[in-house]
């Protein structure tokens, strides 16, 4: 019996050893990846921009050492007919194997999105298991993804932490751009009865400034990047850009409004009041007893007044409703402006769609092939709200009503 | 037989970790779309119905494995074929177990080594315990199904925290009515996992304290459908049905999408941790059943002798069993199940059951004092003691 | 089958030894005493080799001091004090003595009047009478009788009671055994008032002779333990026994496992303690460590502080141990795996730090742990083996010039030392130092493990170690047990430990059919009445009554 126990062990002490090191890899024979981003040039051909970390110059700051001499990101470029193959390509410029790992920032081209899609590059990425799934989506506005990923940001030491953390703060404060993941993106591209979304982030100055560390050793930077409205896609395809208050409504029916602050004209006096915001529920519901079904999107928020430019007395409670009531009117009116313009595009990115889908199935079979080009536009979308405002800050009436005194 | 006792408590923990093991890792019943937990539910109704079918024939024959019981049922030489047939079916089961487990292994993690590697690695483990006997592989599960319990839990409050469960995505419930429900669980929960619990009649002797088998067994089927229904639901309310169908591990996916306070992302060695305790206990089970059988049946008296040559051609089986993956998910979601499970989970052990009522029936009227083998049994056991 | 050859040859030997044995016997002097005292202390002599520390004091008493008689003890080994008093002094003095003239009459004078010591017995074969003689007894012949007369008189310098140094404990006794197994046996009945603990003695040993004694209380410890104890010690057939710790690895039930089943302890509570749940303590003469058994894998991290504490303090504890045990056996694993398997699951900032860190370290991280752990044990060995002056320079050397200076030569990295050292501690603050070593045996094993396939090596080692301690028993007990077998009623003094008025019946697997432990209703309840407030009151009721 104990002649097996001597075989076990010399199985498996040599599969130990004779296995060596197939999946093993050192951290530092690593290229950690931060970010990726895609284009495409006049050939045709996609290109793949990736930017690798450069660990000793992100760590050097934080121990003390210089991080001025060289930049904290090394990007390399290469060509392909297919994301993969540039990816392949990539890897004869770098000395380590690419690791995606830590890839965090998948940056697509607007020139892409528009003419070709968004479909055909995602495979790839999704297949990969080293590529997370939670890997944030951004579209490149005005510019070359490429050149997003080149230029260097001050505060975070890599750009793809700073355009995550951008927009993942434009989202919690303004409402007015959306964190969406490479899993968002596939799910939403995959379902008919919702339509894409994602953030937009643009180059503000010149891209050949940007790549110079000289750029960020000083206090206004030239060259920076910004988040910049909403991409809105309709069956893969870049169909229009959001702005401002048009992309927060979009955000806003997709109940993800954590604060925001909604300005208020009043008598005709312009931006008089600040309201913001702090907590809301959106609600959508479908109606299909009818042949087109209606959509019901109903608000519900309550927040604080955070800045008052006239005499209005807060301490009154009759006042304070009917401020509730014009901003209700107020919201009111910019979601449906949001509404109506989707409706144009024909793109259901709020998912009304899945929303009929869950109340009727049956009905929803029939419409769900023509939906974005026949039902969605033409559906009655009634906008509800109820705003709520609970406090008005560390003062009552603001210091004009004592100064007209 | 080894002179072996295991007590209910450990039964049922090796029927909760044996049910969950690979069907945690596999898209279950995913036909059925978001209704998949219903699907499984259903499965467990069924389960709980085959495993009175195993207990009855248990409850004739409690001290003797199936593979003895089925000679005094059918006679001893087509009693000595159906067992071997049960035999081999253990052993095939096993490496199937054990192919699924390297696939995703690879798939996921270990992409640049080989299958082999992986494969032998899970069965010498698996034959190191097998050849400690029954005791200790129910003991072991004792402890390792708190630490799957606890990693359980944990993900649970992970998934909850990081707020990426859709309840939405679970609706509408029964979209295209009760129909691919049923066939879902007519053509696959049914089987896997519930109907493989055959497996325990090979294990049902050892049990202390037989009175207990029916209700220990019947609650760890339900407590495991109530899990896997619950941590399928949860995929779906996290992946949505189209990524799950594309996905070959959804938990795994599941996993992966988990997002807190920045840093408790990324916890693929969750998935690894449960799913490799899991899969160790299914493979056990399997192949203790192999071994245990085998020994029974070619009166073999030391059965962990059989461990390693028998380990080994699990092993080799496990690699040649498939080409590729697709092959191997398509032969065992379609081909097995109905020239496999269906006639030696179902049909044999119904006929099996049925024979036996009737035999003990008539012996029943010759001999009207032995009402109650069951009670027979227990009167034995109490002298033991 | 290695341990199955193995116990065929050391049948094989005995075999051999007991043929020897007869050899030996055969021309040995005859058994028995003679009578001649002359010729008896002839035979001392050449038996001892004449050897000089044992002191002859040869006697003549009776009426007119006819009868010869001697006074034998060995120097250093008896108490000074007494055998001048009690057995010289006396037997000098002795009125009675003076007058007798037949031999017998003195003998029997002797045992009943004269010598006035405790333990004394008349031995009549020379076997028992030199083993005697050698454990520090006073042997007094006399001429024309075949017997001896041994008068327990067992001193001399020994160490005194002192403060435990392997298990230090805030609260509790400070006293701990020492090497005197007659000193340790008292510590112990000093706590356990009672008839029924009982002590049998054998010794063993062929050439040391070696008193070993078992000592439990009867009723409450199991009889087929007790008589399993007994059969493993009377099958030892060895030289010498110089430390419990031979007998530990002569009885213990499987030798292929680093892991320890059988307890000890230098702590009298703790050794009380474990006998009033049934267990069995094996005394051995010359070492302050007293074994017990059987023991369960759950005993070796606690202590016996747990117990004086209150439980929820006594439970965070607990449960700090387990991680502490997890720590020292999977810390460098879980890095190497980190770190060369797994990146993705590190945090992106720690990932990148780790990664410059390791930038300029030339070697695997594998390698690296190694060297780490290496050079630790290194230090460690030579830190214990070093006169305690020398204790400083030690540290010093192992916390500047290794540490510093290794990161800053770029052999290792900083996060490496971190890992390593953090692992180090858990190793200390493990409290048992058999399972603490263990530990850091199956590390390595961890570390290979982790190296060449990351976590899925690492939970298979894992599994393993899980599979072998369930497989493991000490004196027919399962080794995890409470666990496993999972015991409801005892899983609280587990990795938990419960209120002491929850412990209502001793373990099932160690202690007999005497399984109640404490009476109904321990838990302590506040008055119910306003009694204690209520001072013109208190004389109506008994205020703690509930």
């Amino acid at each position: 019996m104990n002649h097996n126990w001597i075989l076990l062990f010399l199985i498996m002490t040599s599969t130990v050893f004779i296995s060596g090191c197939w999946n093993q890899k050192e951290l530092n024979e690593l290229a950690i990846i931060s970010a990726m981003a895609i284009d495409k040039n006049e050939d045709g051909k996609y290109v793949k921009t990736i930017q690798l970390v450069n660990p000793v110059n992100v760590a050097g700051g934080l121990q003390g050492g210089g991080s001025g001499q060289s930049p904290t990101v090394t990007v390399y470029t290469a060509m392909g007919d297919s994301v993969l193959e540039a990816h392949f390509h990539a890897t004869s410029k770098v000395s380590r194997r690419l690791y995606h790992g830590h890839a965090n920032l998948i940056v697509i081209s607007e020139e892409l999105a528009t003419e070709e899609g968004i479909i055909d590059i995602l495979d790839a990425f999704e297949r990969d298991p080293e590529i997370r799934m939670t890997s944030r989506v951004v579209i490149a506005h005005h510019t070359k993804a490429g050149d997003l990923l080149k230029s260097l940001t001050a505060i975070d030491k890599i750009p793809a932490e700073k355009v995550n953390g951008t927009i993942h703060t434009t989202e919690r404060a303004r409402g007015e751009s959306m964190e969406v993941n490479l899993q968002d993106v596939v799910t939403t591209l995959t379902s008919a009865g919702k339509e894409t979304v994602i953030s937009g982030f643009s180059l503000k100055g010149d891209i050949q400034q940007g790549k110079k560390i000289e750029n960020i050793q000083q206090s206004e930077l030239d060259t920076t990047i910004e988040s910049d409205g909403l991409a809105i896609f309709k069956e893969g395809k870049l169909v229009d850009w959001y702005q401002g208050e048009m992309s927060r409504g979009v955000v806003w029916i997709l109940d993800k409004i954590q604060q925001t602050d909604v300005i208020l004209d009043r008598e005709g006096q312009e931006n008089i009041l600040t309201y913001t915001v702090l907590r809301q529920k959106t609600r959508v519901s479908a109606d299909t007893t009818n042949d087109l079904p209606v959509l019901t999107v109903r608000v519900r928020a309550e927040g604080d007044i955070r800045e008052v430019r006239s005499q209005i007395d807060l301490t009154d409670p009759y006042e304070i409703l009917d401020i509730e009531k014009e901003l209700e009117k107020e919201i009111k009116k910019q979601l449906e402006n949001t509404v109506i313009r989707t409706q144009q595009n024909k793109s259901d990115i709020f998912g009304f769609g899945e929303v009929v889908r869950r109340s009727d199935p049956k009905k929803w079979k029939k419409m769900k092939n023509d939906w974005n080009d026949t039902y969605f536009p033409n559906l009655k979308v009634n906008v509800k709200v109820e705003a709520f405002i609970r406090r008005s800050g560390n003062r009552t009436n603001s210091y004009l009503s004592d100064m007209e005194q | 037989m080894e002179k072996a006792k295991i007590s209910a408590y450990q039964l049922f923990i090796l029927i909760v970790l044996f049910e969950l093991g690979s069907a945690l890792l596999v898209p279950i019943a995913i036909e059925a779309k978001q209704d998949a937990w219903l699907a499984i539910l259903i499965g467990m109704v069924g389960g709980f119905c085959l495993y009175l079918v195993y207990h009855g024939l248990y409850s004739y024959y409690p001290d003797i494995p199936p593979t003895e019981y089925s000679q005094k049922i059918m006679g001893s030489f087509l009693g000595k074929i159906l067992a071997f047939i049960y035999v081999l079916y253990f052993i095939y089961l096993s490496a199937r177990v054990l192919r699924d487990f390297g696939e995703m292994l690879i798939t996921s993690f270990y992409w640049d080594t080989p299958l082999f590697i992986l494969n032998t690695l899970m069965a010498l483990l698996v034959i190191y315990t097998v050849r400690k006997g029954i005791e200790v592989l129910a003991r072991t599960s004792e402890l390792l199904f708190v630490l799957i319990f606890l990693l359980g839990i944990s993900v649970l409050f992970l998934i909850v925290v990081s707020g990426i469960i859709q309840i939405s995505n679970l609706k509408p419930v029964l979209e295209e009515g009760i129909k691919p429900v049923l066939k879902t669980t007519f053509t696959q929960t049914l089987y896997f996992p519930f109907g493989e619990v055959i497996i325990f009649a090979m294990i049902l002797p050892y049990l202390n304290r037989p009175e207990k088998v029916k209700q220990i067994g019947l609650l760890a089927i339900g407590f495991s459908g109530l899990i896997l229904a619950s941590v399928m639901a949860i995929n779906v309310s996290v992946l949505d049905v189209n990524n799950i169908t594309r996905s070959p591990f959804p938990l795994l996916s599941t996993i992966q999408t988990i997002e807190v306070a920045g840093f408790l992302e990324r916890l693929d060695v969750y998935f690894i941790l449960i799913t490799v305790i899991g899969v160790f206990f299914k493979m056990c089970v399997f192949f203790y059943a192999s071994v245990v059988g085998t020994a029974n049946l070619f009166n073999v008296k030391e059965s962990a002798r059989l461990a390693f040559p028998l380990g080994l051609a699990i092993l080799i089986l496990s690699i040649t069993i498939a080409s590729n993956y697709s092959e191997h998910i398509k032969e065992g979601l379609h081909v097995i199940t109905l020239y496999l499970h269906l006639p030696l989970q179902v049909i044999i052990p119904s006929l099996l059951l049925l024979i036996a009522f009737i035999k003990n029936k008539k012996k029943k009227s010759k001999h009207s004092k032995n009402l109650f083998p069951k009670r027979k049994y227990r009167l034995v056991e109490r002298d033991k003691k | 089958m290695f341990s199955f050859l193995k116990r065929k040859n050391q049948k094989n030997d005995r075999k051999i030894q007991e043929i020897n044995n007869q050899n030996q016997s055969n021309n040995r002097p005859p058994n028995l005493i003679e009578s001649s005292l002359s010729k008896n202390l002839e035979v001392i002599k050449q038996k001892t080799g004449n050897s000089s520390d044992i002191i002859i004091r040869p006697l003549k008493i009776g009426h007119n001091s006819q009868i010869k008689i001697a006074i034998l003890y060995v120097k250093g080994m008896v108490d000074n004090q007494s055998v001048q008093d009690f057995v010289i002094d006396s037997i000098m003095n002795n009125q009675n003595l003076s007058e007798k003239l037949i031999p017998q009459e003195v003998l029997e004078i002797l045992i009943e009047d004269v010598v006035a010591v405790g333990g004394i017995k008349v031995v009549s074969d020379w076997e028992k009478l030199l083993t005697a003689l050698m454990s520090g007894e006073t042997i007094t012949l006399i001429d024309g009788i075949s017997k001896g007369v041994c008068a327990s008189t067992q001193g001399g310098q020994r160490r005194s009671v002192q403060e435990s140094t392997t298990d230090v404990s805030i609260r509790g006794s400070k006293e701990a055994f020492n090497e005197s197994i007659e000193t340790n046996t008292a510590m112990v009945r000093r706590i356990i008032n009672n008839t029924d603990l009982w002590v049998e003695s054998i010794n063993i040993g062929k050439i040391t002779k070696t008193e070993v004694s078992i000592m439990y209380i009867n009723g409450i410890a199991k009889n087929e333990i007790i008589e399993e104890v007994r059969k493993r010690l009377k099958g030892i057939d060895i030289d010498g026994i110089l430390e419990s710790g031979y007998i530990e690895q002569l009885i213990e039930d499987q030798t292929n496992t680093t892991f320890p089943t059988i307890y000890h302890s230098e702590r009298p509570d703790t050794v009380a303690g474990n006998l009033l749940e049934g267990k069995i303590a094996i005394f051995v003469n010359g070492t302050p460590f007293v074994l017990l058994v059987p023991a369960l894998f759950i005993d070796f991290f606690q202590s016996a502080e747990d117990y004086y504490e209150r439980f929820d303090i006594a439970t965070a504890i607990r449960f700090l141990r387990t991680v502490i045990f997890f720590i020292s056996l999977v810390g460098p694993a879980i890095y190497i795996a980190a770190t060369t398997f797994h990146q993705e699951m590190i945090p992106t900032e720690l990932a990148i730090i780790i990664a410059a860190q390791r930038e300029s370290v030339p070697f695997p991280a594998f390698i690296e742990a190694l060297i780490m752990e290496i050079t630790f044990e290194i230090l460690r060995e030579a830190g214990i083996r070093m006169p305690k002056a020398m204790g400083s320079t030690i540290s010093i050397v192992g916390a500047l010039v290794i540490g510093q200076a290794a990161i800053q030569a770029g052999i290792v990295s900083p996060a490496m030392v971190i890992v390593v050292s953090l692992t180090a501690i858990a190793s200390f603050a493990t409290p048992s130092y058999a399972v603490a070593i263990s530990a850091r045996l199956v590390r390595f094993i961890f570390m290979v493990s982790a190296a060449t396939f990351g976590f899925y090596g690492i939970i298979l080692v894992f599994i393993m170690l899980i599979v072998h301690l369930c497989s493991l028993r000490s004196f027919g007990v399962p080794y995890m047990s409470p666990l496993a077998p999972f015991i409801r009623e005892e899983a609280g003094d587990t990795i938990f430990r419960r209120p002491i008025w929850a412990y209502k019946k001793r373990p099932r697997l160690i202690s007999g059919q005497n399984r109640v432990s404490q009476g109904e209703d321990q838990k302590p309840q506040p008055p119910r009445t306003r009694i204690m407030k209520n001072t013109t009151n208190v004389e109506k009721g008994e205020p703690n009554e509930s």
